[in-house]
């Protein structure tokens, strides 16, 4: 057989040196200028109080976008996690009037996940599209919301809630620090684990994945749970934050979160993307916000920035993958 | 690559007068890293029907679409008419009349028949009259003798795929084609359709349209074609013969060469030689629909095939033992033990490994290295939380070596390596388990033939260190020259199961041959043991042994010795007299009192399609030969024969 087949020597770089090389690495790069300009058009940037505010800032959507991450990874797409950590809000606040704080956020993280098992069954099991699923999901959680809370916010919660936030530990606010475990261990459990990399093989070749044997129909469910959970885990934290549980917090969450999951480099076919990639997202995001408050431009200015690095990491992404992967 | 075969390049015979309409010259194209065709030439004159020829991946494919302008040819000449061609679309080409029905089609799914017809005719400014159009269709489809098989105002998704293919072939010729280039369109199709889709084209040829036919089956290239072009490895071996003066052995030594050949054929490996223990079982097994009653069973170092026709029920067959389909009846057992697969996960750590029929969709993570690749069925055994990859590190490495994969291209993405080779890494993802049974789908499907010989040993090494390995395949051929023993599967009915040293391809066939035709065949056989109180069987002999598709025994004082499936040598039949002389006479055994009277069956092309035989109990009176030749011809005009 003479057919020639040349293997050019650049395709010979390493997968792990193109992910990390192409991915992460830019993105960090790209944080990383944007923290610089920043600190240098304002003073305010580069002070430990201003930092600190921009990781206080980052945690609700921190922590939905890891559940976001879960869910992209396999190539599907949860509209309902602002909608869910409304919902489950209100039901922290109606725990918290019955029974004792730790109680009532269990309760609330069980609920989250119960709502994703619901919406990550119908999906997975029926093969219906996420995006209708969760979109109906959305409607019902924020209907629920409403309902339960009487369409009021509950205002008259237990003095020490507030702990969860302003506790600190090593000079670390208990919710930051709560984000970063979060990461670590998504991290870790994307990579490290049998169902980390499920989820991955998924993503990338579902068919392949089941007829390798592969327990499809579980890790297809799995981002769900982990998405509706962590909806209420970052409710708490919001509602902490400010001391009162409105039925329609989260709203427009879930655009966040899957704008930092996109800037982080996750495609949205599946396969593809990495949690220290969203939480570069994550930290972009929340900069460019806190960067604007600082240099008073006007709020509503703020969406038009964030669109615009939406569609350019996208696009970087796209201009380069195109070039590396031609599939 | 050796010199051409000057007999085989021999020029069309001299009485072909006219001269080609078409000539492609020196045709090269390559893809990205592969070189599709090296040197292809092909000459096509008017009003004939062109077979082209040639193994899996030989690139009559990517010929077809540089003449039908779906592609660019990097290097070569054609010429249309005696004025040079350079197409840039197949648009362009379409209007110098020639299309191309591609295996997959190109219609528009949720538009009528009508509407695809006249696609083209879509994209004009203006108003449509539907009328005229409606007039327009009627007339072609009358053209093509199928008036009845497409109803115009029915959408293109609910069409079968011969149906779509009649679309295809009705859109070519509204646009007024006089050239149409069928890209192996019996792929799909069942032997019916494939007789209706020969009457189109006879019909069409009839009506002075020029047709190819691109092919790898050498029957149907035999039934339609007035001329064949061979080729092999991207280059024309053989060009323009005359089909009439072909020999199908002759045809495949062109299409395939010599290197076949470097794989022993079908001798027992040695791991099967020393006593044979069975790895492998499975009894009656069914899951609804494909799979109704399968059986059979794999020895230790065997390579058994699973033969017959697509949509067969072969793949459905090993997808319910790999346990990706509910299984609804039957037992497995594998190293003697009953496993009962509910998930393939169960089928894995049962010791099965199985490569799926389409690499690309059912066996790549493309986001994948080659490493996690390796390492996916190991994944999907594991019970553990972590990866347990370092377990498999020495094995691993071990497989790679054996591979010829370098390690440190062991991390670099899977979709820069040849098909060859991402099947070999799929195929020692199952290897890397050390699996007592190793399943594959159409392992060379869409592989070179350079490849497909270093597969096969790859195979072979497999099951000399004693796994029991299943192939399913399409290919007779290389069922025939890979497997020990082959399966035959018939409308997920195994119906035979046979030492492939016994086999050749025509007996294949006609094992194969699908049950609704078999049904009525075995249903005729039945009437006339009934008739005659006696046994009827339709029967292959080879030499002394025999091939027997199916018995009826109505009268067990009548009974023959064998049942459908059976290859018994003729001397341990109960009729061994009438099977060694085949007269015409009514023969009567010596030893045990039967007679028995043989009919030759032949084909409507003279094809030898053996016996139809009836064994009376010689106690009782028996009818003359005529009497009884009278009375069985009656019922033989019933008998549907397999093309």
């Amino acid at each position: 057989m003479k057919t020639e087949r040349i293997n050019p020597i650049n395709a010979e770089r390493s997968l792990v040196s193109d992910l990390v090389g192409r991915l992460e690495i830019r993105m960090l790069a790209l944080a990383l200028a944007l923290g610089a300009a920043l600190s240098i058009l304002s003073p305010h940037f580069l002070t430990s109080n201003n930092l600190l505010n921009v990781l206080d800032q980052s945690v609700v959507v921190g922590i939905v976008a890891i559940g976001m991450t879960f869910v992209i990874l396999i190539g599907g797409i949860d509209l309902s996690v602002g909608s869910v950590a409304g919902l489950t809000g209100v039901l922290l606040g109606r725990g918290l009037e019955h029974s004792v704080i730790p109680v009532a956020i269990v309760l609330a993280v069980l609920a989250g996940m119960t709502i994703g098992l619901f919406s990550g069954f119908l999906v997975a099991r029926f093969g219906l599209p996420a995006f209708v699923v969760t979109l109906g999901v959305m409607a019902i959680g924020r209907s629920l919301a409403y309902i339960f809370s009487g369409a009021t916010a509950i205002a008259d919660l237990p003095e020490n809630f507030g702990n969860i936030v302003y506790t600190s530990i090593f000079g670390v606010p208990a919710h930051v620090l709560t984000l970063l475990v979060l990461y670590a261990l998504a991290w870790a459990y994307l990579n490290f684990t049998k169902g980390g990399r499920t989820v991955y093989a998924i993503g990338s070749n579902r068919e392949a994945a089941r007829t390798a044997g592969l327990n499809v129909l579980t890790f297809s469910i799995l981002p769900y749970v982990i998405s509706g959970g962590l909806s209420a885990v970052a409710i708490t934290f919001a509602s902490a934050q400010v001391m009162s549980i409105d039925p329609l917090a989260g709203t427009g969450l879930e655009l966040d979160a899957i704008a930092a999951v996109v800037i982080g480099g996750a495609s949205l076919y599946g396969g593809r993307g990495s949690i220290v990639g969203t939480l570069i997202g994550v930290l972009i995001m929340v900069m460019i916000r806190n960067g604007l408050n600082l240099l008073n431009v006007s709020p509503f200015w703020q969406g038009s920035a964030i669109g615009a690095v939406i569609i350019t990491a996208v696009l970087i992404e796209r201009l380069l993958s195109s070039r590396a992967f031609s599939r | 690559m050796k010199a051409e075969d000057p007999e085989a390049a021999a020029q069309p015979q001299a009485n072909s007068v006219p001269k080609p309409m078409l000539i492609a010259a020196g045709i090269q194209k390559a893809f990205d890293r592969t070189r599709a065709l090296a040197g292809a030439d092909l000459d096509i004159y008017p009003g004939e029907v062109l077979g082209l020829l040639g193994a899996n991946g030989a690139g009559k494919s990517t010929l077809s679409k540089v003449i039908s302008g779906h592609l660019t040819r990097d290097d070569g000449s054609i010429t249309l008419q005696e004025r040079p061609l350079n197409l840039r679309s197949a648009r362009e080409a379409i209007g110098f009349g020639i299309t191309m029905v591609m295996q997959e089609t190109s219609l528009a799914p949720d538009l009528s028949v009508l509407e695809n017809v006249f696609l083209a005719e879509l994209g004009r400014p203006g108003l449509l009259s539907y009328r005229r159009l409606k007039r327009r269709a009627e007339e072609i489809l009358d053209r093509l003798g199928q008036k009845e098989t497409l109803p115009l105002d029915r959408e293109v998704r609910l069409l079968s795929a011969a149906q779509r293919q009649l679309v295809e072939i009705a859109k070519a010729l509204a646009l007024n084609s006089t050239l149409i280039i069928f890209d192996e369109p019996t792929a799909s199709l069942s032997p019916p359709e494939v007789e209706r889709l020969f009457q189109v084209m006879t019909n069409l040829k009839r009506s002075g349209h020029t047709l190819v036919f691109v092919s790898h089956r050498l029957e149907e290239v035999f039934a339609i074609t007035d001329r064949v072009t061979v080729m092999r490895e991207g280059r024309t071996v053989a060009k323009s013969l005359d089909t009439a003066s072909l020999r199908q052995a002759e045809l495949i030594r062109l299409m395939v060469g010599q290197e076949i050949r470097s794989v022993p054929a079908n001798s027992p490996t040695k791991a099967a030689k020393s006593p044979r223990t069975r790895v492998f079982e499975v009894k009656r097994l069914s899951s609804a629909p494909a799979v109704r009653d399968v059986s059979f069973t794999v020895h230790k170092g065997e390579i058994v095939g699973l033969g017959g026709l697509v949509g067969a029920g072969r793949s459905e067959t090993v997808e319910t033992i790999f346990g990706l389909r509910p299984r609804q009846n039957g037992e497995l057992f594998i190293d003697g033990k009953k496993y009962a697969p509910r998930r393939a996960a169960d089928a894995i750590r049962a010791g099965i490994g199985f490569v799926a029929e389409d690499r690309r969709i059912q066996g790549i993570v493309p986001d994948f290295s080659v490493r996690e690749n390796l390492l996916l069925g190991h994944l999907a055994a594991s019970r553990k939380f972590g990866l347990g990859y370092s377990q498999r590190k020495v094995k691993l490495n071990e497989l790679i070596e054996k591979l010829g994969l370098p390690a440190e291209r062991l991390d670099t993405n899977m979709l820069n390596f040849s098909g060859g080779m991402q099947q070999k890494i799929i195929i020692a993802r199952w290897l890397l388990l050390e699996p007592s049974l190793l399943i594959l789908d159409e392992p060379t499907k869409g592989v070179d033939i350079g490849t497909r010989t270093s597969i096969y040993s790859m195979l072979r090494h497999v099951a000399e260190a004693g796994v029991g390995v299943v192939v399913v395949s399409s290919d007779f051929e290389e069922l025939l020259s890979l497997c020990e023993r082959i399966v035959v599967i018939s409308d997920g009915v195994s119906i035979a199961d046979v030492p492939s040293a016994m086999l050749n391809e025509e007996k294949l066939t006609l094992f194969a041959a699908p049950r609704t035709s078999m049904e009525q065949n075995s249903a005729v056989l039945r009437d006339i043991a009934h008739d005659l109180n006696g046994a009827a069987f339709w029967t292959l002999v080879d030499q002394d042994r025999l091939f027997c598709l199916y018995a009826a025994v109505t009268n067990d004082q009548a009974d023959p010795g064998f049942r459908a499936g059976d290859t018994p040598m003729i001397s341990d039949t109960r009729i061994p007299a009438a099977l060694s002389r085949r007269s015409d006479a009514l023969v009567l055994e010596a030893e045990n009192q039967l007679g028995t009277l043989l009919l030759s069956v032949l084909s409507d092309r003279g094809h030898d399609m053996g016996w139809i035989g009836v064994t009376l109990d010689g106690r009782s009176p028996l009818p003359s030969a005529e009497q009884l030749r009278g009375r069985i011809e009656g019922f033989l005009g019933r008998i549907v024969k397999p093309q």
